[in-house]
């Protein structure tokens, strides 16, 4: 008797075990097709032409089509942007106000590929944008979540109330895909190729993710002290919980990314001990705690933010 | 005298000849060994008789401590659990190891195979190759691709849905059959044995009367007949289905994958997979599983086949080949009473209409 309830209760925790839902990709909640437009955090610009009417949003979600996966490596055409790679739809008064912010150290390749690609992608959408692309120009590993903090200190300079946080490797593949935020911020690459268009685990906010100014000021940025790849997400991810800030979604169907092939990194090391501490000292670490040693120089396509 | 009748020790054994032996004596004393040395030496061949010797000797001794006189392994049994985990491990250090460590198993299997189903009767080698397979793919699977964080919990459910399948059909394949066994019993208490023995064959290698039988799958152990060819379709159909599925959640998850017409997601790009070791497990894991799927495909193609003409795979085998490029439909079939009939009596089998169908 005893010896049959051992077996069973052995079998029960086997199964348990190995079909724990955390072991696996995960469905997600997001919000419904025909409710982003309402849930889209829009604001009248400061300066108001009277001649043109506002810019509509629905119209873009919802008739999302899928991007040819081939057609991400081909020269595009687009309309000329203002030096530094800002753009704004003359036809309507844009109620969107991107920064597109993007981390980069030596990927030449990628860039051209990202920039060609991201300029015809954004001015189908009828926002005002502008891409600061943020190179890290010394020799200690590279630090993403710094890099994202200047970037998002220069935008703010500009008064870009939305702040796309972007790795140069993601490329959209749905045009419905707004790029603009949302009333709270929202995790965008929930759909990756390289992750089965799954997604590993709920709290992952990496890749690329869309917060608005007032919500990065209110958690300090993000931590400086993640070098090496892997864990500053993460740590991003706490601070917004820990502030009432449960990041959103939108439907698989306009969040799929495909990402550019490159070698995969090893992931550093001591991020899991870096995140223990991080929470300790979050007010003081992160965009109140930045150096201003970078300059900054307006190329054609976009704003270079040099770091050293 | 009083030696001879004590209880073993956890090292003792009672060996072929029924003498009482010690493990740490395995290496001395084998005469087989003796004479095929002498006559290697003296440039003599070494006759079956000395190699079979040698053979059985080895196992005999080939023992592990175990309370109460030390345990007997089959070493053929053992072989398989030792060969395909070192398999997968040298195959995943690189794309030339892939292809050696590959190429080299399926020579020694060819090799191998002839020998041990001459010289060792009852060998469980390819039983234990099978069970090892579905085992450490399912492990891999588990433990090394589950972990990447890349499959919903609905595809692992299926994936275990399926490999339960096969397991349930192979069991029921082996059980079956006691069913035989005991219509033969009752049918010689009715006294129509007559009638039913005529169709028997009597397989060599698990020693049992199997009627209508089909021929002797060694890597399930297990005799094919009339009363089981469906569960052996049902369990090939399963294993493949298995395989298949498997090997493309592992090549999407280590590989950088495409969607073909938007729903069918295939890997492309499996340049990088040999970076890291378990990758590298995983994706030498998915192409095994390939290989074992295209083989039981072919087998499965050939099965639907035999059964669908009403001949066995030793009518089969005896045909000449140009009859064997024609399917085999030229020949006569004495058996064979139409597709739809040959299929209804594979795949209607139960202990009750049995004789009814041999009577038709």
């Amino acid at each position: 008797m005893l010896r049959q309830f051992l077996i069973i209760l052995t079998i029960v925790i086997i199964f348990i075990a190995v079909y724990f839902p955390t072991r696996h990709a995960r469905h997600y909640n997001y919000i419904a097709l025909q409710n982003i437009a309402n849930e889209l955090d829009l604001r009248k610009p400061i300066e108001i032409d009277y001649n043109l009417k506002n810019c509509t949003y629905h119209g873009v979600v919802l008739n999302n089509e899928d991007i040819n996966i081939d057609s991400v490596y081909v020269t595009k055409t687009f309309n000329k942007t203002f030096i530094g790679g800002e753009y704004k739809p003359s036809r309507c008064l844009p109620l969107i106000k991107t920064a597109l912010i993007v981390p980069y150290r030596s990927r030449p390749n990628h860039l051209n590929i990202f920039l060609n690609y991201m300029h015809s992608f954004l001015q189908r959408q009828n926002i005002h944008y502008r891409i600061f692309i943020v190179d890290q120009n010394d020799t200690s590993p590279f630090n993403r979540a710094k890099m994202l903090n200047f970037g998002a200190t220069e935008a703010m300079k500009h008064k870009y109330n939305c702040l796309i946080l972007h790795d140069v490797d993601l490329i959209p593949i749905n045009t419905g895909n707004i790029y603009g935020c949302t009333k709270v911020p929202r995790h965008m690459s929930s759909s990756l190729d390289t992750f089965r268009y799954n997604l590993p685990y709920l709290t992952l906010f990496g890749g690329a993710a869309a917060i608005s100014s007032e919500h990065f000021k209110k958690v300090h940025g993000m931590s400086n002290k993640f070098y090496g790849w892997g864990g500053e997400d993460d740590d991003f991810y706490r601070r917004l919980v820990q502030n009432d800030l449960e990041p959103c979604r939108f439907p698989p169907e306009i969040s799929r990314y495909i990402m550019l092939p490159h070698e995969k990194q090893k992931a550093s090391e001591n991020r899991f001990k870096l995140l223990e501490e991080s929470e300790q000292n979050q007010k003081t670490d992160g965009i109140s705690s930045l150096s201003q040693n970078y300059i900054v120089k307006l190329e054609d396509l976009y704003t270079h933010i040099i770091v050293s | 005298m009083s030696y001879e009748t004590s209880a073993l020790c956890c090292c003792e054994y009672y060996d072929r000849n029924q003498e009482r032996s010690h493990i740490l004596t395995c290496c001395c004393d084998c005469e087989d060994l003796d004479e095929a040395f002498e006559s290697l030496i003296t440039g003599n061949q070494v006759s079956q008789k000395h190699k079979k010797g040698i053979l059985l000797t080895m196992q005999n001794r080939f023992r592990i401590p175990w309370k109460g006189g030390a345990k007997q392994i089959a070493f053929d049994a053992i072989l398989p659990i030792v060969i395909i985990p070192i398999m997968l491990l040298l195959a995943s250090i690189s794309l030339w190891w892939t292809f050696f460590s590959f190429t080299t198993v399926a020579i020694f299997l060819l090799f191998i195979s002839n020998f041990l189903i001459r010289a060792v009767h009852h060998t469980k080698f390819f039983f234990v190759w099978t069970l090892t397979s579905v085992i450490v793919l399912y492990l891999i699977f588990e433990f090394i691709v589950i972990p990447f964080l890349e499959i919903l919990l609905e595809e692992n459910i299926a994936l275990s849905m399926f490999i339960f399948g096969f397991v349930i059909c192979l069991y029921l394949m082996k059980t079956r059959i006691k069913s035989i066994s005991s219509i033969r019993e009752s049918e010689a208490e009715n006294g129509t044995s007559g009638q039913y023995y005529l169709q028997c064959t009597q397989c060599s290698i698990c020693q049992l009367k199997i009627p209508d039988r089909d021929h002797h799958c060694v890597w399930f152990d297990c005799c094919i007949g009339k009363h089981n060819q469906c569960l052996f379709v049902l369990a090939i159909f399963f294993a493949i289905i298995a395989l298949l599925y498997s090997s493309n959640l592992t090549l999407t998850s280590v590989c950088h994958p495409f969607t073909l017409y938007k729903t069918i997601l295939l890997p492309d790009d499996c340049s990088e997979v040999y970076k890291l070791f378990e990758l590298g497990l995983s994706f030498v894991a998915a192409v095994y599983s390939l290989i074992i799927a295209a083989l039981l495909l072919v087998l499965l193609f050939h099965q639907i086949l035999l059964i669908s003409l009403g001949i066995t795979l030793r009518d089969w085998t005896r045909l000449p080949l140009t009859k064997k490029l024609c399917l085999g439909l030229t020949m006569k079939r004495p058996n064979s009473r139409g597709i739809c009939q040959n299929w209804k009596i594979v795949m209607c089998w139960t202990k009750n209409n049995h004789s009814i169908s041999n009577q038709m």
